[in-house]
């Protein structure tokens, strides 16, 4: 029994020294494709969520993507609902769309900004979204930002 | 009286046989570094080759091992924010995070939010960190590449991270290495429990208010790498908390205490990492018979991982992150490394030289790339 136990010892080390070795030839590959695969995604408070439907507008198109509630009730970041301007290097000066969130043919709110300046005033057409005066990032949920080559808008929600 | 287990000074020639694996290995990892062009990477490169070789020599030659490892870890403790903060620098002209690079999952991946990643990655199948979970152009440092480094490392050295890989602990072992003697001498011990109130405390947060909450609000070495914008008096509030962290536990009680402060009593990483002390092969055994209580092991220990219970228990606890300062300095060769599934005390030094080899491998591997980067950059400045 010693002499097994000893024997597994050993082999314990040996595969420690042949872990570390075989690391950067194959393991990080290995376990990086392994959870690349887990199906795993940013959290959408971070990364604003799916999304769920671009509307093409004169020269750009509006990204809108679904609403991101509370995973947990007492999660920090607010509900919000996110839409991109992409490419902003394509907006006029002074931007104004109806966007329609869910599809169902009726605006949810009016957004007005301004790329240039960063300002944004979004009224609420649905009483489930909240209107929004803001320069720059309020908060994760109430902001606009440029975001690689787009204008990122985040509207809360009720 | 037991004979002595030391193996003592090893000829030069010797050593250099046993050094060769490292030598070989360590070209291997630098070899794409010295082809690059121009002066500064070959250089930088063909410093720290030197560097990781001869330390790892003077381990053979002379049996110690926590004195040579120090260096090493202190060196990479001290340069990674270094480059990490010049890459910083580089690239958006500041050490914050602005929420547009959250936004975009731009901000570089840490080991330290790992234990706070699982529970909500288990139920959601959602990261709660604001990066990428593969490498990107604009984010390299992505979530699974630094996952995957983190499994290798725990596979292959367990709790031995904390001593060969942790690009942080190295920060406070440097200012702990600067005192002779340490002016406080004497440690409530339950302060050790506290990385694991530490860990609970921020994995259930975490899950609950779906943010890596020792990230916001405690981890002291966001003042040496990145923060959030301040833009409001909660910002201002965590930069205030990372900043006196910082301070008081990475430098000024190491300085004090001769011990790494906040590996012990704060970094809910190491704790995490402790768990991973019984997966690896190689521990550090005390033989009772051989031990008269000195006391010098329990001094010694930098993360306060030995006392008088866990000597007479014959090993460390679970917190032991191998860096074998205590079989460096017991005089009687009490504290042995010791390969599981052996009598403690026999074939100590083949113990060591197997955890040796593996953790050196990563080391040169990991920080040896990151020396030797921050090197190049440091040299770039003059030629």
């Amino acid at each position: 029994m010693k002499k097994l136990t000893s024997i597994l010892g050993h082999s314990g080390a040996i595969a420690a020294l042949i872990i570390a070795v075989l690391g950067p030839f194959l393991l990080f590959g290995w376990f990086q494709k392994g959870i690349g695969a887990m199906g795993l995604k940013i959290h959408p408070s971070y990364s604003g969520g799916a999304v769920s439907r671009v509307v093409e507008r004169a020269g750009y198109r509006i990204v809108v993507h679904a609403r991101v509630g509370r995973t947990t009730p007492w999660q920090r970041v607010a509900p919000f609902v996110q839409a991109d301007w992409v490419p902003a290097s394509a907006l006029p000066a002074s931007v104004s769309d109806a966007v329609d969130v869910d599809g169902d043919g009726k605006p949810d709110f009016l957004v007005a900004f301004k790329p240039a300046e960063l300002t944004v005033d979004a009224v609420a057409l649905n009483p489930r979204y909240r209107p929004l005066h803001s320069r720059g990032v309020t908060s994760f949920s109430a902001l606009i930002a440029r975001v690689n080559g787009s204008i990122v808008v985040r509207i809360p929600v009720e | 009286m037991a004979e002595p287990l030391s193996t003592g000074r090893r000829s030069f020639w010797r050593s250099s046989l046993l050094t060769l694996p490292v030598l070989l290995w360590s070209m291997l990892m630098f070899s794409r570094a010295l082809a690059q062009p121009g002066l500064a990477p070959k250089l930088a490169a063909f410093i720290t080759l030197a560097f990781v070789v001869i330390l790892f020599h003077q381990m053979m030659r002379t049996a110690e091992t926590n004195r040579w490892r120090r260096y090493f870890f202190v060196a990479l403790g001290f340069l990674f924010p270094i480059g990490f903060v010049w890459d910083l620098i580089a690239l958006r002209g500041s050490m914050s995070i602005p929420v547009e690079r959250m936004i975009s999952g731009d901000t570089p991946f840490c080991f330290l939010a790992i234990p706070m990643m699982i529970l909500p990655a288990a139920l959601t199948k959602t990261v709660i960190f604001p990066g990428s979970i593969l490498p990107t152009a604009s984010n390299p440092h992505a979530i699974a590449a630094m996952v995957s480094l983190w499994l290798v490392a725990t596979l292959a050295l367990g709790k031995g991270w904390c001593a060969y890989g942790c690009f942080f602990g190295g920060i406070e072992e440097g200012f702990a290495s600067f005192a002779k003697k340490p002016r406080i001498k004497r440690l409530d011990p339950r302060w050790r429990w506290m990385p694991w109130a530490v860990l609970a405390a921020v994995v259930l947060l975490s899950a609950v208010i779906v943010e890596p909450v020792y990230c916001s609000w405690l981890c002291p070495f966001k003042a040496v790498t990145e923060y959030p914008q301040v833009r409001s008096l909660e910002t201002a509030a965590q930069a205030g908390i990372f900043i006196s962290l910082f301070l008081g536990l990475v430098i000024v009680l190491p300085l004090l205490t001769k011990k790494r402060t906040q590996c012990s009593f704060l970094c809910p990483f190491g704790a995490f990492q402790s768990i991973f002390s019984k997966t690896s092969a190689v521990d550090v055994r005390i033989d009772t018979a051989r031990c008269v209580p000195c006391n010098l092991c329990e001094n010694n220990c930098p993360t306060l991982s030995i006392d008088r219970d866990a000597v007479k228990a014959g090993r460390p606890m679970m917190s032991c992150m191998r860096c074998g300062a205590c079989v460096d300095i017991c005089p009687r060769d009490a504290a042995v490394w010791h390969i599981k599934g052996t009598a403690p005390g026999a074939g100590g030094e083949r113990a060591r030289l197997l955890h040796l080899y593996a953790a050196w491998a990563f080391a040169v591997m990991f920080g040896g790339s990151i020396i030797a980067n921050t090197l190049s950059k440091l040299i770039g400045l003059v030629v």
